[in-house]
């Protein structure tokens, strides 16, 4: 939990809601919520895809809570739900087609970056240049990463978890999640290393 | 540890993810080389702007899930959950329409109304006047976090919000209150440093409050620096026969071979002869002759055990 309430309370909250207690079960997801969405979006780059996967997720963990043994940590079993569902999704997108220039609206198809934001007139062209050269260069690297590198990096880089609760919430061991980590981190430093 | 090793390892030195010996190693390498500390200052140069990527949840998208997840889980996707509050009050078997629902909440709203209506007449909240959130300090938000904020009829708002209030604490380690804090600061999963520091504190006071706490972090704690710390402290405890079953526990199970190393130190003192062991411990040492992948040191400490208890051991 993070920091608002000690590991005693999360189990008081846990038994609590598997005896339908709707507002431990409230309290629960709002310990874990806005690291979940954070990871969502992080790892799909789509609000709609990350409210997806918070509904999903927070509806599987509420219909299998029940079932939740304590033979893990509660954090590790939500983010295993979450990483799945984030590994499924990020395959289907491997899968599917580029996606199309055009979009279409209510008032007809148009061109989708119409849609990009206006740059801030501000702002030092030659630094904002160079950052976002740099933002661009990150994001290939990232898109570029295998499924579970991306999401390791993720949980590691972003959601600061330790090595040992990733491997434990990917259903491999903290040695693996290294390597995957380690491999992760050897291809941004070769993308990088050197830009910066 | 070669440049090589280190170059290899600066990722994950910089998340903290080495255990204490290869830490040690790393840190003692960098410190006579210039090369090595430049590569580190790039690497975490890409640490920081790979950071600067990340998106940050805005309240309305947080907000728009919480709705949804809340209208799903009312709406039948869930059948099992009672869906308010309201409904603890309704009694079991009382089975009740959904009008007579709507003109019970419509009674209560009325109830409230009159109630709140009354409050602020004596003078308590001044309605209207747009001095309400002024007057109850609520506009500073330096210490406050807007945990939801939804529409609630018509030009209206319902905002939660949770408020830090920072606070100093200066005393003994002897006032009870003091020491609650420092307990709890022990168990602070945010910051391992506060956790190191607490458990320094704390490792030359007595009492079974402090010998279970430092019991509770030697066992649990997720950082290795954290957990041998607490090892340290416990050796004062090492008589007890709850700590020596902790402490076995730790040789037994802790995945970090530094820390199996400080818990075979304290249930056998090196400078000592052996103790008396109960048949689990010995069953440990055993096993840990057999592995491979153990430590030098643990193997060699468990060897000299056994040896000084006559009991036989394979040779490695």
């Amino acid at each position: 939990m993070h920091g608002s309430a000690d590991r005693s309370n999360e189990t008081a909250l846990i038994r609590a809601a598997q005896g339908g207690d709707a507002e431990a079960f409230e309290q629960l997801v709002r310990s874990y919520d806005q690291s979940v969405l954070r990871m969502a979006l992080n790892l799909l780059h789509s609000p709609e895809d990350a409210r997806d996967i918070y509904q999903e997720a927070f509806l599987r963990v509420y219909k299998k809570l029940p079932q939740f043994r304590f033979d893990c940590a509660f954090s590790t079993w939500l983010y295993r739900i979450v990483a799945n569902l984030c590994l499924d999704q990020i395959r289907k997108r491997k899968v599917r087609k580029e996606e199309a220039a055009a979009v279409t609206t209510p008032s007809g198809e148009m061109d989708r970056f119409q849609f990009l934001p206006e740059q801030r007139a501000d702002v030092d062209p030659q630094r904002q240049l160079m950052s976002s050269e740099v933002s661009e260069r990150i994001n290939a690297v990232l898109d570029k990463l295998t499924p579970r590198e991306r999401l390791v990096f993720e949980m590691r880089h972003y959601q600061g978890m330790r090595l040992r609760a990733i491997g434990e919430s990917l259903g491999v061991t903290e040695e693996a999640a290294k390597n995957c980590l380690f491999r992760a981190t050897q291809k941004m430093r070769a993308a990088l290393g050197d830009f910066l | 540890m070669t440049c090589q090793e280190v170059q290899l390892n600066l990722s994950l030195y910089l998340y903290g993810e080495l255990d204490f010996a290869q830490e040690e190693a790393f840190e003692r390498h960098l410190e006579g080389c210039a090369l090595c500390e430049r590569a580190l200052n790039r690497e975490k140069e890409w640490h920081a702007a790979a950071y600067a990527e990340r998106q940050d949840v805005s309240f309305e998208l947080l907000s728009e899930c919480r709705r949804s997840l809340r209208t799903a889980l009312r709406s039948g996707r869930s059948p099992e959950l009672r869906t308010s509050w309201w409904a603890r009050f309704i009694p079991t078997g009382f089975s009740a329409t959904r009008w007579s629902v709507q003109i019970a909440a419509a009674s209560f709203l009325v109830f409230a109304g009159f109630t709140a209506a009354r409050w602020m007449d004596n003078g308590r909240l001044a309605p209207g006047s747009g001095s309400g959130f002024a007057r109850m300090g609520l506009l500073d938000m330096s210490n406050a976090h807007v945990r939801e904020i939804e529409p609630a009829g018509q030009n209206g708002v319902r905002i939660i919000i949770d408020r830090v209030q920072q606070q100093e604490v200066t005393g003994n380690l002897d006032d009870d209150t003091v020491r609650q804090w420092v307990l709890a600061a022990m168990q602070d999963p945010s910051d391992p440093g506060i956790r190191v520091n607490s458990v320094e504190i704390l490792q030359h006071q007595s009492g079974p409050d402090v010998r279970d706490a430092l019991i509770n972090t030697a066992k649990t704690d997720s950082n290795a620096a954290v957990r041998i710390k607490a090892l340290e402290g416990l050796r004062q405890f090492a008589a007890d026969a709850a700590t020596r079953r902790a402490v076995e526990f730790v040789l037994k199970h802790d995945n970090n071979a530094d820390v199996r190393a400080e818990a075979i130190d304290i249930l056998v003192p090196a400078d000592r002869p052996a103790p008396a062991m109960t048949p689990d411990v010995l069953t440990t040492l055993q096993d840990i002759l057999n592995s491979e992948q153990e430590n030098d040191y643990v193997r060699a400490r468990s060897l000299q055990v056994l040896r000084a208890m006559n009991i036989s051991g394979p040779v490695y």
